[in-house]
């Protein structure tokens, strides 16, 4: 259709709606782009683009006009959310602010936005609410307890509800003018916090961007360095035969190639991907190294330690047998004789000089055992 | 810093006073003494009143005969020193939470060594353990596993004195002016004080001593002056330690002595004879006192069943929840197309 073909030359996407059907779709862009967007009207995708609404029903509601009759019929929304055709607000707003024909309020052309949802009600509550979390920006941190955020919550949510179904608008705006000037340092302060968190978010996919470049260009480069060697090794083995008449030709073949490949081994000194991999790692690594190191569990314990000292050998007929197993028949994996020594060692020591007890512990309680 | 023996399970549950360990047993035999009257006044009254019930020392002879048999089997089974001294301890830990008029110490004792096999890491076949002691059915030997395992207390780990004395044997060649083949020159001093601890493992040495003092005990029945070469090394001279340790190594001294006489075998028998007389009825395998035992444990665990049943809630209709009324759900919007 010429129509749509002269819209994507705009950069814009048009959506076929079979008429009457649903046409809030997969296509529309997901609420939680909206967070981001810093442009008014419409709603972007996660490319960044608008993707603008239009039907095969479009109908100016001043001037009646209709797809049918006007193939390039764009329609745009006011801040009233009442919609328009361009030729429309060319009309009535070319010479200054006007009154809307639908509803009397006074609009600017500048004020107009593209349509984003079918439904102008979503249109409206995205909007709001996007106004709504500029001025209540608040976090978590910036309460003293859990419950007063929530309360907080709770009041933010209240005045969204009221501005998107205009109940008390004025004391609505109030509101939201008093939480400003209470709350002006924090929202401020906020505000900026998001931004330069936009920010470094932008930087570091930029980062990324360019070392996925940069590395996609080295590999390149080594892969063009592989074909050239190769070929000149081809090319080496062809001379060679050529000179030698009388030699055995695989002979020559063998060597030229293992001659190569001695070159080849020296020349793998540079930095290669793996070592460029390791490289990033580690300068990942110093951000990440603010956490605090897991600490295995540690147990608190005295090994007397200071009550015998280990011999590097043993005279010991005990473990004759098993020091002179070779193979490691009579050994489980990880056998060492030492820590057979160690251990009984530690035996021979601990609690050497424990007294034994008196009789003052009572252990009646064990009796029930006998009964069951 | 705990000591790591001072960790351990033998240091908390298993270490007596020689006062406690008689106070015990004495309480455990009163305990079941009763018991088992009043089941045979409860099967026919006044029959009870005939038979003699044995008095804790007998129940810790017979004990102690047993103790003895494993050393024998483990000969025949050729199991290491480590099972051996394992299943001794469990035995006698076994009786000091049951006596032997529940549970006659032979099962017991079978139980605790195939036990014993596998916590120190020494496995063996239940049919191939069964089939070659007489009269033992795999059955016999697995039936009580469970009751030996829970009267330990699931603690299986045990410090053994054969150890310690092998870590002191060691540990000579370190003093500074040891000969250095003592090991081998002197190896009759080893094996006699290896002989001694083994007959510690009768008494009741471990459950009041460490098994290092029973290991220094018994290398100083073999060579007095070695052993107390090797003990001043560990202590300074004028340490307090030294009177304290050579009370009790005299008094490991003398339990081992008292071990190492071999036990009059007709008296033993005469004690069990006895014992199949007074043994808990409740645990004869047909007896009238265990069909009644058996029927009021069914009908406590039928009670408990239904008991169960009555108090669990109404499961009637759907678990995942009532149906959410009044909720406009456009089925329809699908995201997919």
């Amino acid at each position: 259709m010429a129509a749509n073909r002269m819209n994507f030359l705009q950069g814009k996407t048009v959506r076929k709606v079979v008429a009457g059907g649903h046409s809030r779709s997969s296509s529309t862009p997901q609420l939680s782009s909206t967070s981001t967007t810093i442009y008014g009207g419409g709603v972007k995708d996660p490319s960044g683009r608008i993707t603008e609404y239009s039907s095969e029903d479009d109908q100016c509601p001043v001037c009646k006009s209709d797809k049918y009759l006007e193939k390039k019929l764009r329609l745009l929304v006011s801040s009233c959310y009442h919609k328009m055709c361009e030729s429309c607000i060319d009309r009535l707003f070319t010479l200054g602010p006007a009154p809307c024909p639908i509803c009397n309020k006074v609009l600017r052309k500048l004020a107009f936005t593209p349509q984003t949802f079918e439904d102008l009600g979503v249109e409206k509550e995205i909007a709001i609410r996007r106004r709504i979390a500029k001025e209540f920006n608040k976090h978590l941190e910036d309460f003293p307890s859990l419950r007063e955020f929530n309360d907080y919550l709770e009041e933010v949510e209240d005045i969204t509800f009221n501005l998107i179904n205009d109940i008390d608008v004025v004391g609505t705006e109030a509101r939201i003018a008093k939480n400003r000037e209470a709350n002006a340092a924090i929202i401020r302060e906020n505000a900026r916090k998001e931004a330069q968190y936009a920010l470094t978010l932008q930087q570091t996919e930029e980062n990324e961007r360019k070392e996925r470049e940069l590395r996609a260009e080295e590999l390149r480069r080594e892969e063009e360095e592989e074909r050239h060697a190769r070929e000149s090794g081809k090319r080496e083995i062809i001379d060679r035969l050529e000179r030698a008449d009388g030699k055995n030709a695989s002979k020559v073949i063998r060597e030229t190639r293992k001659a190569r490949a001695e070159r080849e081994a020296g020349k793998k000194g540079g930095p290669t991907q793996g070592a460029l991999m390791r490289a990033r790692v580690a300068a990942t690594a110093t951000v990440a190294a603010k956490d605090v190191p897991h600490v295995p569990f540690q147990d608190d314990y005295y090994a007397y330690q200071d009550r015998y000292l280990l011999q590097p050998v043993y005279v010991d007929p005990v473990s004759e047998a098993v020091r002179q197993d070779r193979e490691g028949i009579m050994r489980a994996g990880g056998y060492k004789v030492e820590e057979a020594w160690e251990r009984a060692l530690r035996f021979a020591v601990a609690g050497l000089d424990l007294a034994p007890l008196g009789d003052t512990i009572d252990k009646g309680g064990d009796v029930i055992m006998s009964t069951a | 810093m705990i000591p790591l023996y001072e960790a351990s399970s033998q240091f908390h549950n298993w270490r007596f006073s020689a006062q406690n360990l008689d106070q015990i047993r004495s309480s455990l035999n009163a305990a079941a003494v009763g018991v088992i009257r009043n089941t045979f006044e409860a099967d026919q009254p006044g029959s009870s009143a005939s038979i003699s019930f044995l008095n804790p020392d007998e129940e810790l002879l017979l004990v102690r005969l047993y103790a003895s048999k494993i050393p024998q089997l483990c000969g025949f089974f050729r199991f290491p020193e480590e099972v051996e001294a394992t299943a001794v301890s469990y035995l006698k830990r076994f009786y000091l939470k049951n006596t032997v008029m529940d549970w006659h110490p032979k099962n017991v004792m079978l139980t605790a060594l195939f036990l014993a096999t596998k916590t120190t890491n020494h496995p063996i076949a239940l049919d191939a353990y069964a089939n070659n002691i007489p009269k033992t059915t795999p059955s016999d030997v697995v039936d009580l596993e469970f009751l030996v395992a829970q009267s330990l207390g699931f603690e299986f780990a045990v410090w053994h004195a054969h150890r310690a004395l092998w870590g002191i044997w060691l540990d000579l060649q370190s003093l500074p002016d040891a000969p250095p083949d003592r090991a081998t020159s002197q190896r009759d001093v080893y094996e006699a004080a290896l002989k001694h601890v083994r007959s510690s493992r009768l008494s009741d040495a471990e459950l009041i001593y460490t098994p290092s003092q029973i290991a220094l005990a018994a290398l100083s029945i073999a060579d007095p002056e070695l052993a107390s070469e090797w003990s001043h090394s560990k202590f300074p001279s004028e340490s307090a330690s030294i009177p304290h340790l050579d009370n009790t190594l005299a008094a490991i001294r003398a339990l081992i002595e008292a071990a190492a006489n071999p036990q009059d075998v007709e008296v033993v028998r005469a004690v069990d004879l006895r014992l199949k007389i007074c043994k808990n009825p409740e645990k004869v395998v047909g007896s009238k006192a265990y069909l009644a035992k058996k029927a009021e444990e069914e009908r406590k665990a039928e009670e408990k069943r239904t008991r169960k049943a009555a108090d669990a809630p109404p499961t009637e209709g759907d678990p995942f929840g009532d149906e959410l009324a009044g909720r406009l759900v456009d089925y329809d919007d699908d995201d997919d197309d």
